[in-house]
């Protein structure tokens, strides 16, 4: 990957990380109310696979989409507000941290695990109508992969050859479920196998893997030879929410042994390696900080939405049909 | 006006439709090659083509989430679930899903779906296959639910559904597919959320749902008789409720009997009483009566009509209230 393509891809896993706990700060404050799931640890599949989309294709996320929705563009100001649940949220704060929709971004996100999955086929369905080429692209975790949903889609989108890349972040835990327990297929692309798919599992914390196997599912699917299915490995560094009981279902060498693996600090020596500058990393680290911090000022600043805002769109009037 | 069935009437909406709105799409399973279990999509396959007429696996939490995804993308999908009794399955997508994007998306983005289903007795199949489940989505915001009872009522209250911007469950009656009545030629619409006084009359007023309103007017007939004077309104769609026909109508009666085929408690039938008793209640000569399905599992065969509201069981609680 070109030396710049990369600083890109850096710049937009700083942004995630910092992100990620700058809101796990607001929720220790109770600022953010509930429902943060962090993201820290796995910005490579998130950053890899959106740097391969285009504007006009769509991502269907879930519980955990902050990552997801910041690498396909929402803006970190809507974002933050959406977390907080202040107007100026995507979703103008009545979804929260992990149901919210950027319908000009082509975002989506739910709180169901596994359920967003039978939604990216009808996604896909219409895209294969429309003859744009656009992709779905279905970030999902390896608990999804244990409900019916999971199956449904992939089935339906492997007779259909919807253009759909499913893209399963096997962070280790199905909440407090370890997969080596609770998954009964390793790695779990055999799965996408027995629906007559090409699953392929890699190495989730490293970028650039990501986004070169993100891209050959994307091509396929363009081009009519879709769905794909891609398992990324990696790991979630903090609790399945911010003050979980973690160690009651993992260890602290555990963390630690995946900490050492972290996608961030691994970008940053390939980055040296290749002649950058600690300093101009640096510099990116600071400038991404800054501007979150001015995002998050003024997002604290924005008003709750009153009662009559959060439910004037419940249904469309029959009258105005 | 034609003379056709329930089943010929769905038929004729969907090929409206499809005709007129290439973004009108069935999916669903056996539509297309069967043609639909009771033939309401019969020939359509071939009229349409496999794209617009999508034979689906058996697969319902896939056929509702295929039809979410696709209608926030701009189609308008028509998904059949094949009995009521398998949405269970599609639960997630619709009230999960479905009933939600509009509010999440500050009214951006919009749900055109119909899941169109079909419940209550009538092919003797158990407690699987028979189920009335509209209370269900009666009690899910943002959802529309319909009932319709007659061939003219199913074929304008489908294409307003279709037409539509807000989901739908669409629930049919197993027992009134091979019903007739009479259509007209022309293409007309049936307003959601729009009750219909099937039959007028001075002394009660009797509101009933689905195959139910069929064994309502019998009662009526039987009651007429007996020289009691029934009304009887079909509120056909069940939310939103077109209440003021039906406190206009009680008004009227001063009586009322609520008849669904459907378990009484926790249900529709309670929300209707409901509206009468808070509108009307210093008009009510005596407490509304409701008239429903036993708490029960259906049983199998011919038992199965024994568990369920018919003529007489309305004529007696007709009687009791006049009493």
């Amino acid at each position: 990957m070109e030396l710049n393509d990369l600083l890109k891809l850096y710049r937009a896993m700083v942004l995630l990380r910092r992100f990620d706990e700058m809101c796990l700060e607001l929720k220790w404050k109770d600022l953010i109310m509930n429902g943060f799931h962090p993201y820290a640890g796995e910005e490579a599949v998130a950053v890899g696979a959106c740097s391969v989309l285009r504007h006009d294709d769509v991502v269907i996320s879930n519980h955990r989409p902050q990552g997801h929705a910041l690498a396909k563009g929402c803006s970190a100001r809507a974002m933050f507000c959406e977390m907080l649940g202040r107007r100026g949220g995507v979703s103008q704060g009545i979804g929260g941290p992990m149901q919210f929709i950027d319908s000009d971004k082509g975002f989506f996100c739910g709180s169901i695990v596994g359920s967003g999955m039978s939604v990216s086929t009808g996604v896909g369905l219409a895209m294969q109508r429309e003859g744009r080429r656009r992709v779905c692209a279905c970030f999902f975790g390896d608990g999804a992969s244990n409900t019916g949903s999971f199956h449904e889609a992939l089935n339906l989108a492997a007779i259909w050859t919807l253009p759909v890349v499913f893209i399963l972040e096997n962070n280790q835990y199905g909440e407090a479920m370890p997969v080596r327990e609770f998954v009964s297929a390793h790695p779990i692309s055999l799965r996408a196998k027995a629906y007559g798919l090409d699953g392929v599992t890699v190495d989730g914390n490293d970028v650039e893997v990501v986004a070169s196997v993100v891209e050959a599912g994307v091509d396929k699917c363009r081009h009519g030879g879709g769905p794909a299915f891609i398992e990324a490995v990696t790991y979630r560094f903090e609790g399945h929410y911010g003050g979980d009981p973690q160690w009651t279902y993992r260890s602290r060498e555990e963390v630690a042994r995946w900490r050492a693996k972290c996608p961030l600090v691994r970008l940053r020596s390939r980055l040296i390696d290749s002649g950058v500058s600690e300093d101009r990393l640096r510099a990116i680290d600071e400038q991404v900080s800054q501007d979150l911090y001015s995002d998050e000022a003024w997002a604290l600043e924005q008003p709750f939405p009153t009662v009559e805002q959060a439910t004037s769109h419940v249904m469309i009037p029959l009258n105005q049909d | 006006m034609q003379e056709i069935t329930f089943s010929e009437a769905i038929r004729q909406a969907y090929q409206e439709e499809m005709r007129s709105d290439p973004a009108v799409y069935l999916i669903g399973e056996d539509i297309g090659r069967w043609g639909n279990l009771f033939g309401a999509s019969r020939g359509l396959l071939e009229e349409f083509g496999p794209a617009q007429v999508k034979d689906a696996p058996i697969s319902e939490a896939a056929i509702a989430g295929c039809a979410v995804g696709s209608a926030v993308m701009g189609m308008r999908p028509i998904a059949e679930i094949m009995y009521v009794d398998f949405i269970s399955i599609a639960m997630d997508q619709i009230v999960n899903h479905a009933c939600k994007y509009h509010q999440l998306s500050n009214g951006q983005v919009r749900v055109p779906v119909v899941f169109r289903t079909q419940g209550g007795v009538g092919m003797r199949n158990s407690s699987q296959h028979s189920q009335s489940l509209e209370n269900w989505f009666v009690n899910v915001p943002g959802l529309i639910t319909v009932m319709p009872s007659t061939p003219h009522d199913v074929k304008g209250l489908l294409k307003s559904a279709v037409r539509n911007d807000n989901p739908v469950v669409f629930i049919e009656h197993k027992s009134l597919y091979f019903t007739k009545g009479s259509v007209p030629d022309g293409e007309y619409l049936v307003p959601l959320g729009v009750a219909d006084v099937k039959r007028e009359g001075r002394d009660v007023t009797v509101i009933a749902t689905s195959w139910m309103v069929l064994h309502a007017l019998k009662a009526a007939d039987r009651l007429a008789e007996q020289g009691v004077d029934c009304e009887v309104v079909d509120p056909r769609t069940l939310w939103p409720l077109d209440k003021k026909t039906l406190v206009d109508s009680v008004l009227k009666t001063r009586h009322c009997v609520v008849v669904t085929e459907a378990p009484a408690e926790g249900g529709w039938s309670g929300e209707a009483a409901s509206v009468i008793s808070e509108a009307c209640f210093e008009n009510l000569a005596a407490p509304v009566k409701r008239v429903c399905g036993m708490r029960t599992g259906v049983p199998y065969g011919k038992i199965e009509k024994l568990v369920v509201p018919n003529e007489d069981w309305i004529v007696d609680a007709v009687h009791e209230l006049l009493a």
